[in-house]
């Protein structure tokens, strides 16, 4: 790991700018093996799939065993006292200070609610945890939530399973140009050259779940992502040609203030 | 309820239409209608195809277990259909207090981590206060508890909620009033309204989750389903924060005697579940043990992301009274959960028990 590509998150530095969802998958082994695969060093899970009494049913124990660092999140609830206790109850159980705050009331498109978020992030950060906001992508949404001492924002690139991608760009492109910490795409991905997209705009890193749990073969599409994700930081640094917005005429056009008399 | 002006007459649905339906953005009523009409029937593979991708987008490859508990077969219903309704002749039960922490156990020891719990209509032997107490029971052993009983007023299914209970399903059976006045002789089960407006009143008191659904068989499958589409819809947008789930309920031949009067066959019924998933993609779609092995085992994953399993629909059927015959209805999927969980595991599915906490509960 060298420090050009260490991506510093609430203090600490991970080797990976990927980082990875545990819901959906078909099997515990495949999540382990795609997790694996991904290279994640940061993966969430929701508490409501902690199962601490039956060791076949619970996601935590399998992650705890691969060595990632766990990121407990909020889904399910509803509001943020609902999400401040989870929060508690998730770092009691995995031992781990990063959460990721997700409160969508709406249980059908899980849209994020900006207002309960806020009040969650700004109790959990007094409280001492690393706080991922999952974020709509709002730009005054993400500073409010740096202000409050969040560790990162995550705004949603499109809806949670929906594989729209980077529908929210251009929201994106004024979140990342005012944030003092760093952004996440999280949510909508489907294609790793969407990852790719969001690494070279800037972007610190992405979260992706849905993508490579429900690929036809989600061990091989986490490598994909793998991959795209390095190639997209390695193009940010590298510095991308500018893109040209003005039209540039074979023959000057303006020649002719330079043949006047006047 | 007579499809409205506008809706499409299921005798003149086109390929054409059924192509559109099939490829539209965002599917409304009229292409669900489409999507049941026997022109659709040549169309099922595809419709299977579209449901499998959404439902793998929005729920993954994962189904959800849970296990419904009988409570009670006391009922002063008169439902035509039903095995449970008052003029029966058979003994009734009801689980007393320590039958129903014994009950509780044995489901809590097969692994599950949501419960549903089941009573007839309400009678003085199963009413409010003693369903009150069996979700105090259920809340201090199971992450997610759920209730399927009588309707009840608002500040009633607040005091569940309190008590720990996260959600109600409650079917209208028939969305057809005057097929409903038929099949409903007698008792609280007449108010047909009053049962249409007790989902909103599960809401109003506070649950997360509403479960709906339409009795398969009993009336015209067609104008049923759109009416609970409708009703899914109309809850989602007075409330929206409302997790809605909904269920299909297929009845067959039960011990009192009753013949479908709208058989629906296993193939329409497929074909049901995949409309809904297409046209409803992010509602959790659910399938009790009603349905046999082969045909649970076909579509989990496909449209359907909960289901039950091991169940028994006898009162004390776990064990109390683990040999009495007559359940509320007849269990075509006897498997045990692991032999479920090892079939959806062959299919690539993995069973999930656990997909809530108690933090939630407040």
């Amino acid at each position: 790991m060298t420090m050009a590509t260490t991506f510093m998150l609430g203090g600490v530095a991970f080797e990976s700018r990927l980082l990875v969802g545990t819901g959906k998958f078909s099997s515990r082994e495949v999540m382990v093996e795609a997790i694996r695969a991904s290279g994640a060093s940061l993966v969430t899970v929701a508490l409501r799939r902690f199962n601490v009494g039956r060791e076949s049913d619970d996601l935590l124990g399998p992650l705890q065993k691969l060595g990632v660092t766990v990121v407990p999140n909020t889904s399910g609830a509803r509001n943020a006292m609902e999400a401040v206790r989870a929060a508690m109850l998730g770092r009691e159980l995995s031992g781990s200070r990063f959460v990721k705050v997700e409160i969508h009331p709406n249980p059908h498109h899980l849209m994020p609610d900006p207002l309960e978020t806020y009040e969650a992030c700004k109790a959990l950060a007094k409280e001492g945890f690393a706080v991922l906001p999952y974020m709509p992508a709002d730009p005054v949404l993400a500073k409010r939530l740096e202000d409050v001492g969040c560790a990162a924002v995550m705004p949603l690139g499109s809806a949670i399973g929906t594989g729209h991608g980077l529908a929210t760009a251009e929201m994106l492109r004024l979140i990342l140009e005012d944030s003092q910490v760093p952004v996440i795409v999280d949510a909508g991905l489907r294609a790793p050259s969407e990852a790719a997209a969001a690494l070279e705009m800037g972007c610190g890193a992405v979260l992706v779940n849905s993508a490579i749990a429900a690929a036809g073969d989600p061990v091989a599409m986490a490598a994909a992502f793998a991959a795209a994700v390095k190639a997209g930081y390695a193009a940010r640094q590298a510095g991308l040609m500018t893109r040209r917005h003005a039209a540039v005429a074979t023959s000057p056009l303006t020649s002719f203030l330079n043949t006047g008399n006047g | 309820m007579k499809p409205s002006p506008g809706l499409v007459d299921r005798s003149e649905v086109s390929e054409a239409d059924v192509e559109a339906a099939l490829d539209a953005r965002d599917p409304s009523e009229r292409d669900l209608c489409v999507l049941l009409s026997p022109a659709a029937e040549r169309f099922l593979e595809r419709m299977a195809g579209r449901a499998a991708m959404l439902t793998r987008a929005h729920f993954g490859r994962t189904v959800s277990l849970y296990v419904p508990l009988y409570l009670s077969d006391y009922c002063s219903g008169g439902c035509v259909y039903c095995g449970f309704a008052a003029d029966r002749k058979q003994a009734r039960h009801r689980l007393e207090a320590d039958q129903i922490v014994a009950e509780m156990d044995a489901v809590r020891a097969m692994g599950f981590e949501e419960i549903l719990l089941l009573t007839g209509e309400r009678t003085p032997m199963a009413d409010y206060g003693y369903l009150r107490g069996a979700v105090r029971e259920a809340a201090a052993r199971f992450a997610a508890v759920t209730v399927e009983a009588f309707p009840m007023t608002t500040e009633e299914y607040r005091g569940l909620a309190e008590a720990g209970c996260v959600g109600v399903t409650l079917y209208q059976e028939t969305y057809d009033p005057e097929r409903y006045a038929q099949l409903h002789r007698w008792g609280p089960k007449r108010d047909y309204a009053g049962r249409l407006e007790a989902p909103e009143r599960v809401l109003a008191g506070g649950m997360r989750q509403v479960g709906l659904g339409a009795l398969l068989g009993i009336s015209d499958p067609v104008p049923d389903a759109l009416c609970l589409y409708r009703h899914v819809k109309h809850l989602g947008r007075r409330y929206w924060q409302a997790g809605i789930t909904v269920s299909f309920p297929r009845v067959c031949a039960q011990p009192g005697g009753y013949t479908p009067a709208f058989p629906v066959s296993e193939r329409y019924l497929a074909q049901i579940i995949f409309a809904f998933r297409i046209c409803l993609p992010d509602v959790p779609l659910v399938l009790s043990t009603r349905e046999g092995a082969r045909f649970r085992d076909g579509i989990a994953g496909i449209g359907i992301s909960k289901m039950s399993a091991g169940s028994r629909t006898t009162v004390g059927g776990y064990r109390v009274h683990s040999e009495s015959p007559d359940g509320q209805f007849h269990v075509n999927d006897p498997r045990g959960v692991e032999e479920v969980c090892a079939a959806l595991r062959t299919k690539g599915l993995e069973p999930v028990f656990k997909n809530w906490d108690r933090t939630y509960r407040g």
